[in-house]
């Protein structure tokens, strides 16, 4: 669950990025945040992940007060969310099991259990034949399928996908969409960011969009695909 | 953490030296070098001092004694001088054995001996090496308290040569040591810098997923010490066939070096486990903490 309240962001520069904005995702929602580039969606996005404190405000993001989160705890907290985003940010000199596998290392799983889950998580974005591929030997839109596994990997309630469609071709935009969306009839929370209005009309649900700072529509609407 | 955690870890360091093998070998040439430097240096400065400790061995004080001393004056003597903290040997010469040895070393002369008849005008001495050179005119003050001593003769000029050189020398050395240590350091710094801002991205994602300082560290952390090792050992064999090869040629080549001691020379093989332990636990420590310190700026995410 993701909850906002009255919250500001003001960077050092006197630039304010997000304006008294308050915003609630229950927990099993699918969101879009859409809104033009320097609109604040980056901002949001940087408060969530505990990236930056908001100047004023309170942010809860599972269960978790941001702003009085200690450093200490960040690690604990980010694993609670899996992150996708728009340039991947696979490790090139991993293979795509060892991408994945790490953040389940991270957090001390046992052996047995990383032996058996990864695999799973990767035939559930069907990149079963490239498990010992590298990431530069993947198309875009297998790196970034290879990004939501590992997303996945640790069961996060909630997910964040930054631009996930912005890197590759606009056909298998869609495929990652129906991805994420698979992915939260599970049960998993996903806030995506994006400006393809396109991929947005064509799926439908919750809509945020922010502008100059402040959230000015936040509703949900139907898809192309469901009428 | 489990064993299991932290033995993948340490695998992950060894695997990160071959994935970045080119940042590891540069890593490893700038300890290198720099362990050579400072090492060299410092050897270069140990077996100085131990030349000049050659030269000041030879060091003598001669005691004359009252010209008609007997047998058990001599012992009161002996057993005083015993007493005397910095002395390190002393020898016994007799008025006999000068006059034999000045009448050799005169031939010539041997009329103006022959003229002496037995009467020796010459005194019994003890001969005697000082210990710690730089405090001999303390030393001689005490033996001139003796009773029964009638003068002394000290090498003043050579041992205030020697302390002059000695000091000059060890404060050029240090100076060139630091200076060496310092621009190794800030070379060290620099290169694991790049080396790990090569990696920042790889950094900034562990974090995104909720690694810890500590988990991201390790691999770093062995990655550092393993090269610094290779390094040290490396910097100990170098050391040791140039050391050897720079002592064969002093020791074949250069005879008038034969005279002011080249004997003084320590010979590699009775400090190899020194030079070995020092090259090595320097590099491991330098490797590992240089780039530890440098993951810190990129941990802030």
């Amino acid at each position: 669950m993701v909850e906002l309240k009255n919250v500001s962001v003001t960077y050092s520069t006197g630039v304010d990025a997000l304006n008294n904005i308050s915003l609630r995702i229950d927990d099993g929602d699918f969101a879009f945040v859409v809104g033009s580039s320097g609109a604040g969606k980056s901002t949001l996005i940087k408060l969530i992940l505990k990236e930056i404190d908001a100047t004023s405000g309170v942010v809860m993001v599972n269960d978790y007060n941001l702003s009085k989160l200690r450093r200490k705890k960040i690690p604990e907290f980010r694993r609670t969310i899996g992150f996708v985003f728009q340039d991947f940010r696979l490790i090139p000199s991993m293979t795509v099991y060892e991408n994945i596998a790490f953040v389940l290392r991270v957090i001390d799983a046992p052996r047995k259990y990383i032996r058996k889950r990864v695999p799973y998580v990767i035939s559930l974005v069907g990149l079963q034949d490239k498990a010992n591929s590298y990431p530069n030997q993947l198309s875009g839109g297998e790196q970034q399928r290879v990004a939501i596994a590992r997303a996945l990997v640790n069961d996060p309630q909630l997910i964040i996908a930054d631009e996930p469609t912005g890197n590759i071709d606009p056909e298998l935009s869609y495929e990652i969409v129906e991805l994420l969306k698979g992915i939260n009839e599970c049960g998993t929370t996903i806030l995506m960011v994006t400006h393809e209005h396109d991929l947005v009309r064509h799926f439908g649900g919750r809509i945020i969009n922010i502008n100059s700072g402040e959230i000015v529509f936040d509703e949900v609407i139907g898809g192309n695909n469901e009428a | 953490m489990k064993l299991s955690g932290i033995r993948y870890l340490g695998r992950q360091g060894l695997d990160n030296i071959w994935k970045n093998r080119m940042m590891a070998f540069a890593s490893f040439c700038v300890l290198l070098v720099s362990l050579l430097l400072v090492g060299i240096s410092i050897l270069f400065y140990i077996n100085l001092n131990s030349i000049i400790g050659g030269i000041e061995n030879k060091n003598e004080v001669i005691v004359f004694l009252d010209e008609n001393i007997n047998d058990s004056q001599l012992k009161e003597v002996k057993s005083k001088l015993d007493q005397i903290e910095n002395i390190d040997e002393i020898s016994y010469y007799s008025k006999d054995e000068a006059f034999e040895s000045m009448k050799k070393s005169m031939s010539d002369y041997e009329k103006v001996f022959d003229s002496l008849g037995d009467d020796n005008p010459l005194l019994d001495s003890y001969r005697i090496k000082i210990k710690d050179i730089s405090f001999t005119s303390e030393t001689v003050t005490l033996i001139q308290e003796l009773d029964h001593v009638y003068s002394i003769r000290a090498p003043y000029d050579f041992v205030n040569i020697l302390t002059e050189m000695r000091k000059i020398i060890t404060l050029v050395a240090s100076a060139i040591i630091v200076a060496l240590a310092i621009v190794s350091m800030v070379i060290i710094s620099n290169t694991t810098k790049a080396s790990v801002f090569a990696r920042r991205n790889e950094i900034s994602i562990m974090k995104y997923v909720g690694a810890t300082n500590a988990f991201i560290r390790v691999p770093f952390f062995v990655e550092g010490m393993v090269t610094g090792f290779a390094a040290g050992l490396i910097a100990t064999i170098i050391t040791w066939f140039g050391y050897d090869a720079v002592v064969e040629l002093l020791t074949k080549e250069v005879n008038i070096l034969n005279i002011i001691g080249i004997g003084s020379i320590i010979p590699f093989n009775d400090i190899i486990f020194k030079v070995a332990g020092t090259y090595i636990l320097a590099g491991g420590c330098i490797g590992a903490l240089g780039s530890v310190i440098s993951t810190r700026k990129h941990l802030n995410v």
